[in-house]
Parts: structure tokens; sequence; C-alpha cells
């Protein structure tokens, strides 16, 4: 029995133990920061080439940006003469940065550039790399019997030859404020082996601007071989949308002085005339029983 | 002298808080992204509202061949035109900018309820001061004619003002039908500009001012407010005047009757506009009435409900409650419980958008004026005030010659052994 009893005391005990423990365990424990930085390649129209820096610093679950960092961003090697650009991050702890003219003959050189991020103050180290194969996007539409279709191929410059990039996920579709819409059924596209990758336009019906223009976008987001890729092109399959001026030109109660409704302008002139045509008449009223007084002579005393 | 020393020395005060809010801008008030009307949008409501005494007792007890009402008359286009000129100033100052009141006039909008008030404020001004002018006529000779009782700065502004009367037949004749014109059109533009000033409120969609209700829920209450300030303001004169025979405790008496009257049409409207709404509660009312009735603003609704309407018509529907002194209390009653109704008809509305507050500050989920705000309201309120008892000191607050008019027309009408009585 009093083995029994101490045994449940022992058990009840326990917990208490466990708790104390793992305290003191997850005491020893303190929660790092780590500062985050991450390089971001885009290519524009298969012109325009920039960088993107993100810098943050991650405490637990949370992720603060960084601001006011600077960096010095390399291309191959961190050299003075690979130098691309200072940047300093902005309040979402951002840095942008062109390649510039200076680098052109070192960037047609390389097919997998590498860009470099090193931290001002700390020259030493490298805060981040990003490797990158040279690539393109041929975006192409055709239409056969009525029915319009897109053709999307992508190309990676491998030993100064431009070769079909397989497996290539994208989204193809219309530029819409909101994003992209997406030209046929599917949310994204595959390049197949061939690097290409073909659909239906499916949307028909959809607005365009005043000449029935809308852009239509194929974009790479966050490739790990090509980074990120966009191509735009204009094109006529949208429908035309007039801008309804007439709206404007109405009479409402909401819109310009110079649109007054022809009801309220006549109410309001004809209150205002004739209340303020009767305040002009006993104004001269007044005028007149001065003239009056002033004719007769005043009394004595 | 106290008196008016210590309205001047508010009135400083007040200026004082308005040269710190031109200079700061309107930060140094606590009005800010949802509070945009204070307590300026509240005097501003509160003395147009008390403006409208003018036109009823000059106006429609003249047309009412209401002869007792005579000795008020004075009295309440005083009252109507210093509360219709500060009305104007406070407006400016809400503005904070008040160089953009010229933008009123240059690019004004037809369309615009606030243009329709501005034309109706400065029309109704414009009247008042013709019905305050004209009737004043008679008196002013009177006033040369006794200059030895006047400084002489008076008598000279008696003389630009009313040395042309002469008080013949034909002056008379002019004075009688323009005043009686006057009075016709005062009647529609004090009802316009009440009902107007209340589409201010009424042609938004905000819970607690999109109510049809508005405009005769408006003017019942500055016609009741109107009153209250009249009765207090005939105490007042009354007592430190001497004018006990003037104002007798006959005018008390049916002035109390009136102000029953137009307390209980306006406590219907109050009903009107709380019980339905609150019979319904639409979900974006809700919080709005809740705030009302039993939040944040309980207190100050039921001291206007109690203070302002109930009690008032509690004392003078008895009538030893409508003599001089329970008229005074109440009427004083009537004008407090009136400011808080318009503070509350501006402020509780704008603590309850359409979208709950967000993401906003712990400060703009409540309002209460600073001290500029406070400062410059009550130097406005000391203003009004001031300009009144400046009038009384100047012009007599009795009108003289339409009372000598009417005693002797009452004495000729009674037979000839009574006349001397």
């Amino acid at each position: 029995m009093k083995k029994l009893k101490l045994n449940k005391y022992i058990f009840l005990l326990l917990p208490f133990l466990f708790i104390a423990l793992t305290n003191r365990v997850s005491a020893q424990e303190k929660e790092e920061a780590v500062e985050l930085v991450k390089l971001n390649y885009f290519t524009v129209n298969n012109g325009v080439q920039y960088l993107i820096l993100e810098n943050s610093l991650k405490k637990g679950r949370n992720t603060e940006p960084l601001k006011n960092k600077v960096f010095q961003l390399y291309l191959n090697s961190n050299t003075p003469e690979n130098l691309i650009g200072k940047v300093s991050t902005d309040k979402n702890g951002r840095a942008k940065s062109f390649i510039p003219p200076s680098l052109k003959a070192a960037w047609a050189e390389s097919s997998n550039p590498t860009f470099i991020a090193v931290a001002v103050g700390k020259e030493d180290e490298i805060a981040a790399e990003l490797a990158i194969s040279k690539s393109k996007i041929q975006l192409d539409t055709l239409t056969t019997d009525g029915i319009r279709s897109i053709s999307v191929k992508v190309m990676q410059l491998t030993d100064s030859v431009w070769v079909p990039a397989a497996d290539v996920e994208m989204k193809v579709g219309i530029q819409r404020l909101g994003g992209i819409l997406s030209a046929g059924d599917e949310e994204t596209y595959t390049t197949d082996s061939s690097g290409t990758t073909s659909m239906e336009f499916t949307k028909d019906s959809l607005p365009g601007d005043q000449k029935g223009n809308f852009v239509l976008v194929a974009k790479v987001q966050e490739n790990d071989l090509y980074g990120n890729m966009i191509v735009e092109k204009i094109v006529p399959w949208g429908i035309a949308v007039k801008t309804d001026t007439n709206f404007f030109d109405q009479r409402t109660l909401w819109t310009t002085r110079f649109r007054t409704p022809i009801w309220l302008l006549i109410m309001a002139y004809s209150i205002f005339i004739g209340v303020w045509g009767t305040i002009i008449y006993l104004i001269t009223q007044i005028v007149k029983i001065k003239k009056l007084g002033v004719a007769v002579p005043k009394e004595e005393g | 002298m106290i008196w008016t020393y210590s309205l001047i020395l508010i009135c400083l005060i007040g200026a004082f808080a308005y040269y710190r809010q031109l200079s700061k801008g309107l930060a140094v008030t606590n009005m800010g992204d949802y509070v945009s009307w204070g307590i300026y949008i509240s005097n501003f409501v509160f003395f147009v509202a008390i403006s409208l005494v003018g036109s009823l007792i000059t106006a429609i007890f003249r047309l009412s061949n209401m002869k007792w009402a005579t000795p008020l008359t004075r009295i309440a286009e005083i009252i109507a035109v210093s509360a219709i000129v500060f009305a104007s100033l406070i407006i400016i100052i809400d503005m904070g900018r008040p160089d953009r009141m010229l933008n009123l006039f240059l690019h004004g909008r037809i369309q615009s309820p606030i243009m329709w008030d501005v034309i109706v404020i400065s029309t109704y001004f414009v009247i008042s001061l013709l019905l305050l002018y004209l009737p004043l006529l008679p008196d002013l000779k009177i006033m040369i004619k006794f200059k030895e009782r006047s400084s002489n700065i008076l008598n000279k502004l008696y003389l630009f003002q009313g040395s042309f009367w002469r008080g013949t037949a034909e002056q008379f004749k002019i004075s009688e039908r323009a005043i009686t014109i006057l009075c016709i059109t005062i009647i529609p533009v004090a009802f316009s500009i009440h009902t107007v000033t209340s589409w201010l409120f009424a042609t938004t969609y905000r819970p607690g001012w999109d109510s049809t209700n508005f405009g005769a829920y408006f003017i019942s209450g500055a016609f009741l407010v109107g009153a209250g300030g009249v009765v207090v303001a005939m105490f007042v004169f009354r007592k430190f005047y001497k004018l006990e025979k003037y104002i007798t405790e006959m005018h008390f008496e049916k002035m109390g009757r009136i102000v029953v009257m137009l307390s209980l049409l306006y406590l219907y409207f109050n009903i009107n506009e709380y019980l339905v709404p609150a019979f319904k509660m639409k979900s974006g009312e809700e919080a709005h009435l809740k705030g009302l009735f039993s939040g944040e603003f309980a207190l100050i609704f039921w001291f206007a409900i109690l203070i302002g309407m109930i009690i008032p018509i509690l004392i003078l529907v008895f009538k030893k409650g409508r003599k001089p002194l329970p008229m005074f209390i109440a009427g004083i009653m009537i004008v407090i419980g009136a400011w808080f109704k318009r503070y509350l008809i501006v402020t509780p509305t704008l603590l309850h958008p359409f979208l709950p507050m967000q993401d906003a500050p712990a400060e703009f989920h409540h309002y209460f004026p600073s001290w500029e705000e406070w400062a410059i309201a009550m130097g406005t309120l000391a203003g009004t005030l001031l300009v009144i008892t400046f009038f009384a000191r100047i012009y007599p607050i009795i009108p003289i010659q339409e009372s000598i008019t009417e005693q002797d027309e009452t004495c000729m009408s009674l037979p000839p052994t009574k006349r001397h009585e």
C-alpha cells in the first residue's frame, strides 16, 4: 500500500519535472535572427536585364525588411572591373540595378553569368550569389480558320548556341489590371522537349483598348535556371471599348458647375431673383423714405 | 460691466485660440479622418436654429396680428441677427483656410447643398437686418429727440441711421408695407435656411443622417430653441432694465404656452427620428443607435432629451410654471439641451462610419474637442451674447413707437369711460 502511494506521488510529480526540464532546455535555446539576402534576375522583352536584391531579417516566424542597407553587385566575380552597381535597399528591403553598358563585353562572353552581392562593410563575405542561364522567349500568334492560337518558345544559350529549353513553366495570357488572365484553359503552361508550348486562345469577347488591342504576355517566374522572364506583344484580339464621354456631358447633380440640371437652374435662380428682387425693392423703399424725410423740414426742438 | 468684460475676455481667449488654429492649422483641433465635423459644426447648426426666432416672433406673430408680442420683436430680431452673424463666422473657422471661402463664389456649384446654405444664410441675414432696421426708424427719431440721454457717439450713430425719419403719414405707409413684405418674405427664407442646413446631413447616406424627417425635425427644433432663447432674453432684460410694465407676466404666460407646444412638436419629431430606425434596427444604424441610447453618448443623449424637452414641458404645462422665473429656468434648459442635441446630431454619426474603423489609432475612435475648439466655440457664443448686449445698450429693446401706437389703439378701442383706466 505504502509502495503504491509512493508510486502515485512519483507519478504525479513526473509532469512537473517534465515541464521544468523542458523549460530549462528551451531556456537555453535562444531565438536567433537570421539575415536573408536574395538576388532575383529579370529579363524584359529579351532585351532589358536587371537585378532585384531583397534583404530581410528573419526572427522566428517573422520576417522584417531591412532598409538602407548598402550592397555592391558584381558580374561573375567580385572585382572592381565587374561591378554592376552600388545599391541601397528601400523601406521594403528591396534594391534594383540594371546591368550597365560598361559590362556589355563581359555579359556577352558568358552563357551562364553569375551575379554576386556583397554587403558594404563586409567585403570579404559574399552575401548572395545567383547563377543563371541566358535565355529568351519567342511569342507568336496564329489565326487559322478563325481559331486563334498562341505559341511560346523558350530557348537557352548554351556554348553560344540557342537551344530549346524544356520543362519551363510559365504563364501565358492577357495583361489585365490585377494580373495575367490565362489565354487558354490552363493556369500555367510548360514547354516540351522542343522548348515550345502552344494553346488555343479561348478568351473571346475580351474588352481591349479603344482600338481593340490588348497586351499578350508570356511570363516565367522565379525559374531556378532562367530567373524571371517576361515578353509582351500587342494583339488586336479584343473588343474596342469606347469611353462614354456622354456621361460627363450630362446635366446631373454630381457634375461640374457648367452641367447643372436645367430644372435646378430655373428653380434656384427664380427663387434667388424673387427673394433678392424683393430685398432690392425694399432697399429702394428705404431710399424713398429717406428722400421723403429730406424733403420735409426738421421739427424744432 | 462684469457681464460685458467676462464676455470680452471669453471672446479674446477664443480669438487667441483661433490665432493658434490659423498658424498651426486644424491639427490643433481633435477633428480627424473620421470626425471631420466637430463642435464647430454643432455650433453652426445651433446658431442657425436659434436665429429662427426672428421669423417666429417678428414675422409670424406680426402677420397673425398678435399685438401682445410687439415688445418682444426687437429682442427676437437682435438675437436672430447676432446668431446668424456668428453662424457664418463659425463656418469660416471650421474651414481652416478662410481664404478658401472665396472659392465658393469663384467656383461654386449650384448643385451643392453647401452652396444653397451659403445663399440662404446670406439672404436671411440681410432680411433680418432690414427687419431690425425698418421698425427701428421711428425709435431712432425718439432717441435723436432725447439726445441728452445718450452720448455724442451714439447720437451721431442715430443721426446717421435715422435722421431722415420725420414720421409723416407717407413714410409710415411705406415703412409698414415694407415691413409686411419683409415678414412675408422672411418666413419661407427662414424655413429654407433650416431645411437646407438639415439637408447638409440628410443628403448623405450615413446612419443617423439618412432621414427624410430632417427638414421638419430641424425646423421644429429651431422654433423651440429660438423661443427658449427669447424667453431667457425676456427675463434678463425685464429684470435688468426694469421693463415689468412692457414685458408683463401675460407675455410669459403666452410664450410659455407657445414653448410647450413647440416642445411637444419637437418631441414628436424626435420620436419619429429615433423610434422608427430603432424599430427596424438596420445593421448600419444599429451601432449608432445603441451608442446613443445606451453607449458612449447615452449620458448626453438622455440629458438633451430630458433637459431640453421633457422637463421644460413638465414645468410649462402648469400655470405656475409659466411665471417669469420658472420660464427663465425652462428657457435656459431648452437652450442648453438644444446645444447638446446639435452635438449629438453631428458627432455620433461620424464615429459610426459605413465601414467599421480598422487599423485606426485608438484616439480616432473617440472625439473630445481640444481646448482650442472649446475656446473658439465658447468665444462665438460669448460673441453672440456680446453683440446682443451691445444692441440692447445702443437701441431701445422695446419698440417704443409701436408700443405707444398700440397702447393708443387699445385705449381708443375701449369704451370712453374705461379709456383712462
